[in-house]
């Protein structure tokens, strides 16, 4: 498996990522071991696959696993969070936000 | 040096099944096709799908794209072309297309024979007689070279960017080392993930399509004024932890492995052999993205799911892998590999090498679960009008 | 062939209501089906061939196989899933089993709670919480099953408790001078003794909205002009069809529903729910899209009008199909129920009634159906 799995139970894929992925399903208060002697505590439990922060993210603040960015916090993350759809959103597609000088896409007068 | 037995056709090409396929022209045939696959023994395998007999133009070039392909396609030893005899495409036109490749067509208009019940039964004599003929092909051994792999992910989970894709992409990488061509597709999923595989690109010509086509996927969320999220990741994907479409993505382009992408084609459009990593450009949609790569000529799909998938194609067989291990034991009756023995610690050079012989094994015939249980989902991508008007235009 | 295989004994003793037409099957809401079918509905393609080998396996069941449920953008996956709750409380229908796998966009349990919310006895089971495709057959034939006992009984009903839905296709010259004034004449009959028509085929219009709103009622003008001048800006699904219509006049457009004004604007997959009079559905002309539309709607029965002689039926309504083309009435004699050129409005109108009572239709003598759901955007 590509990255590093802290404590048994938390998957780092890149050392930039801000968030671990959870190996099994995870209970509030547990405490992982990052190495060099940090470790953070679960603020939450946090189901098996799903991310908990290891760093605190701002509001609009990239969030990165793999290495790259998969989003930008809606609300300020601290260390020990879930990290999902409730606290991150995604930056591509969004269809829901106009384009600030219109998209270009669609041609004029096609939609109503 | 890695080998496998197939079919080897009049065009030198090699299937790994020896289907009789029974392709309906529009839906006005479909329900027809299915009734002849049903009952004209083990066989055949009817495509039975939705497409309209009187589609826009470019649509209708595009289903006949995909209905040429699965005719051409090495697992097909012969093809029964089904019409009611009022659609557009030209079913003469379509069976010489297929007819290119050696293989064996013959057609079949519901008009000409005098309505439904002659027509099944003369559908059921043609696709006999196409079976008797296809019967004497004999499995010959074959170098992996002449393999092409299609791999798709579907009902994702983050087990799949983890275990079951970079496995997959594992044995993506062995194929291409051994001369053969991996394809993998999807294109929205390449949306957050895309500045990786561009600067993978062998040449400039593929990294602007690719990047180009991108856009245009992610254009759609535009066109229809709303966030991609709705659609993409699905819910699903979400409940077993994928957050956003960039995470995805970011996993979802492991299962084509690490070499270079040598090209990219449209949707359906035929596949090189011994071509190395391409990819085509499909919706996510999995199995309107699995028939396209079959249509390419596929003869195997490795088809990656966490939550569980149980979907098959007609034509080629599905390799289903997991790497969630709770899927791996509750869908057992639909998984044929387990990949979450790298959560647990197997490398993942293990995990491919083992894949990538299962890959052999299947293609040499053996059956996989969706086969067994005739799970055969088929479906053309239409393109729809909304997107003529608001995107093909430009992008092209 | 058809599943239909409860005999209707004709209603014994009590007032014989001269009205009546038919004998059909009550639902819970007042309405009566003209067929008495269990429906198994995939709630998207990858669970179709579940849904298909469970309805297979049980009496009168049906299943609606379609290529839809998931990575659909807003409207259009808004669309799918309205037609199937159209579909599930369409009055053919006794109950539905909907099938999920579990990870796709419509979710099978959202479908069945707003099925249930209408009144639809409903079963639900999805294929990853039941642990795979075997399991969920075996579960799916129990609950089918077992909602066989909840079927309702036998009712009376009259034109007035009719929804009849029409598509007719092609706009060929056969099909506008010898079928529509045959469709025409029903509708209004069936109009004027207090019943509802729902029609199929917005490219029909789209070149004559001037015409088509001065001629639909003046509390949906707006609506009908606005949806009319929409689809006129998108490329139509079937390119003939739309040529032809350019060339014909709103009079002759207008004939499969007796040129009556339009009473009410239906969404794709929406149900009907004006007092009586026609309805248009915003659906296509091709059959297998336009019968849905239909039926979703709540059409009990569809009359389709085919210069080709399409031959394929719909799981949940009966279709009776008409031509006017003598090529096509001689090349598919079985296929076709009705010779448009040697049939008057009403010698037409007592097939129909046949068919309300219970005759087979070709189609579902064949067995065959088509099930499609239209689409409004593109697969992500």
């Amino acid at each position: 498996m590509k990255g590093r799995v802290l404590d048994g139970c938390a998957l780092l894929m890149t050392d930039r990522d801000t968030v671990v992925t959870a190996l099994e399903d995870l209970e509030a208060d547990r405490e992982i071991a990052l190495g060099e002697g940090e470790s953070v505590a679960l603020r939450e439990p946090v189901p098996f696959g799903h991310k908990v922060a290891v760093t605190a993210i701002d509001t609009d603040d990239h969030v990165v696993k793999y290495g790259e960015v998969i989003g930008e916090a809606t609300e300020r993350i601290e260390p020990g969070a879930w990290v999902h759809t409730h606290n991150c959103e995604s930056t591509r597609g969004r269809g829901d936000i106009p384009k600030p000088n219109g998209s270009g896409v669609v041609a004029e007068g096609e939609r109503r | 040096m890695a080998e496998f037995t197939g079919f080897r056709r009049a065009d030198g090409s090699v299937g790994v099944r020896n289907h009789v396929a029974v392709i309906p022209t529009s839906v006005s045939a479909s329900a027809l096709s299915r009734r002849i696959g049903a009952d004209a023994g083990e066989r055949v395998r009817a495509t039975p799908h939705q497409m309209g007999a009187d589609q826009p133009t470019p649509a209708r070039e595009q289903t006949e794209r995909v209905l040429a392909g699965i005719g051409r396609n090495p697992n097909v030893g012969a093809a029964l072309l089904v019409e009611l005899g009022t659609e557009s495409i030209d079913v003469e036109a379509l069976a010489d297309r297929i007819a290119e490749s050696g293989t064996p067509v013959e057609t079949l208009s519901i008009r000409e024979v005098g309505g439904t019940a002659a027509a099944i039964e003369a559908g059921r004599e043609r696709a006999r007689s196409l079976v008797a003929e296809v019967a004497d092909a004999r499995r010959e051994t074959a170098d992996a070279s002449e393999l092409v792999f299609g791999v798709e992910c579907g009902g994702s989970d983050a087990t799949s960017g983890i275990a079951a894709n970079p496995a997959v992409g594992n044995a993506c990488d062995r194929l291409v080392e051994a001369g053969g061509t991996a394809c993998f597709s999807e294109t929205p999923e390449f949306i957050g993930a895309e500045h990786i595989l561009a600067e993978r690109c062998a040449d400039r010509a593929t990294r602007e399509w690719l990047l180009e086509r991108v856009e245009m996927r992610e254009n759609m969320a535009q066109l229809m004024g709303v966030d991609l999220r709705g659609a993409q990741p699905t819910p699903g994907n979400q409940e077993g932890g994928l957050t956003t479409i960039e995470e995805k993505s970011l996993g979802a382009i492991s299962k084509g492995g690490t070499t270079p992408v040598r090209g990219m084609v449209e949707y359906a459009e035929r596949l090189p052999t011994g071509g190395g990593l391409v990819l085509m450009d499909t919706p996510g949609y999995d199995v309107e993205s699995v028939v396209g790569k079959v249509a390419g000529g596929a003869q195997v799909i490795a088809f990656t799911t966490g939550r569980g998938s149980t979907t098959g194609n007609p034509i080629a067989p599905v390799i289903k892998v997991t790497g969630n291990p709770k899927t791996w034991e509750r869908l057992s009756n639909n998984m044929d590999f387990d990949a979450s023995t790298v959560i647990s610690g197997e490398s993942l050079s293990d995990v491919g090498e083992r894949l990538f012989d299962l890959l052999l094994e299947v293609a040499s015939g053996r059956l996989t679960e969706a086969e067994y249980r005739r799970l055969e989902e088929f479906a053309i991508n239409e393109i729809q009008p909304e997107e003529l008007v608001g995107l093909r235009g430009e992008a092209r | 062939m058809t599943p239909e295989t409860e005999t209707r004994d004709a209603p014994s003793g009590g007032v014989t209501d001269e009205r009546a037409a038919f004998t059909g099957y009550g639902r819970t809401d007042g309405r009566i089906g003209v067929r008495n079918r269990l429906l198994v509905l995939p709630s998207v393609i990858c669970s179709h061939l579940v849904a298909d080998r469970i309805a297979a396996r049980v009496p009168t069941a049906v299943s609606a196989p379609h290529d839809h449920g998931c990575a659909q953008l807003g409207a259009d996956n808004d669309q799918t899933a309205r037609t199937f709750t159209g579909i599930g409380t369409n009055p053919n229908v006794a109950g539905v089993v909907v099938v999920g796998l579990g990870c796709e966009e419509i979710q099978s349990d959202d479908v069945a709670a707003r099925l249930a919310d209408l009144g639809v006895p409903v079963r639900e089971l999805s294929i990853q919480s039941e642990g795979g495709s075997d399991r969920t057959i075996e579960r799916g034939v129990e609950a089918a099953t077992a909602l066989l006992e909840e079927r309702r009984r036998e009712t009376r009903g009259s034109l007035a408790d009719l929804t009849v839905g029409i598509v007719s296709s092609d706009l060929r010259e056969s099909t506008v001078e010898r079928v529509d004034p045959l469709l025409g004449s029903f509708a209004r009959r069936v109009v004027d003794e207090g019943g509802r028509v729902v029609v199929a085929g917005t490219e029909r219009l789209s070149s004559h909205a001037e015409e088509a709103v001065a001629a639909a009622d003046e509390s949906v003008a707006e609506e009908f002009g606005g949806l009319l001048e929409t689809r006129r800006l998108t490329p139509a699904r079937t390119t003939g069809l739309r040529r032809r219509a350019a060339e014909r006049s709103f009079d002759e457009l207008s004939r499969p529903w007796g040129g009556l004004p339009i009473r009410a604007v239906l969404a794709y997959g929406e149900r009907a729910t004006h007092d009586a009079g026609v309805g248009f559905v915003d659906a296509p002309s091709g059959f297998a899209e336009a019968a849905t539309g239909l039926a979703a709607a709540g059409a009990q029965i569809v009359l389709h009008g085919t210069a080709e002689g399409i031959p394929s039926g719909h799981p949940i309504v009966p279709v009776l199909k008409l031509t006017g083309d003598e090529r096509t009435f001689r090349a598919l004699p079985e296929d076709i129920d009705v010779d448009a050129r040697s049939t008057t409005p009403e010698g037409f109108a007592d097939r129909v009634l046949d068919l309300l009572n219970g005759a087979e239709s070709c189609a579902e003598r064949h067995g065959l159906t088509e099930f499609a759901i239209t689409r409004v955007g593109p697969s992500m």
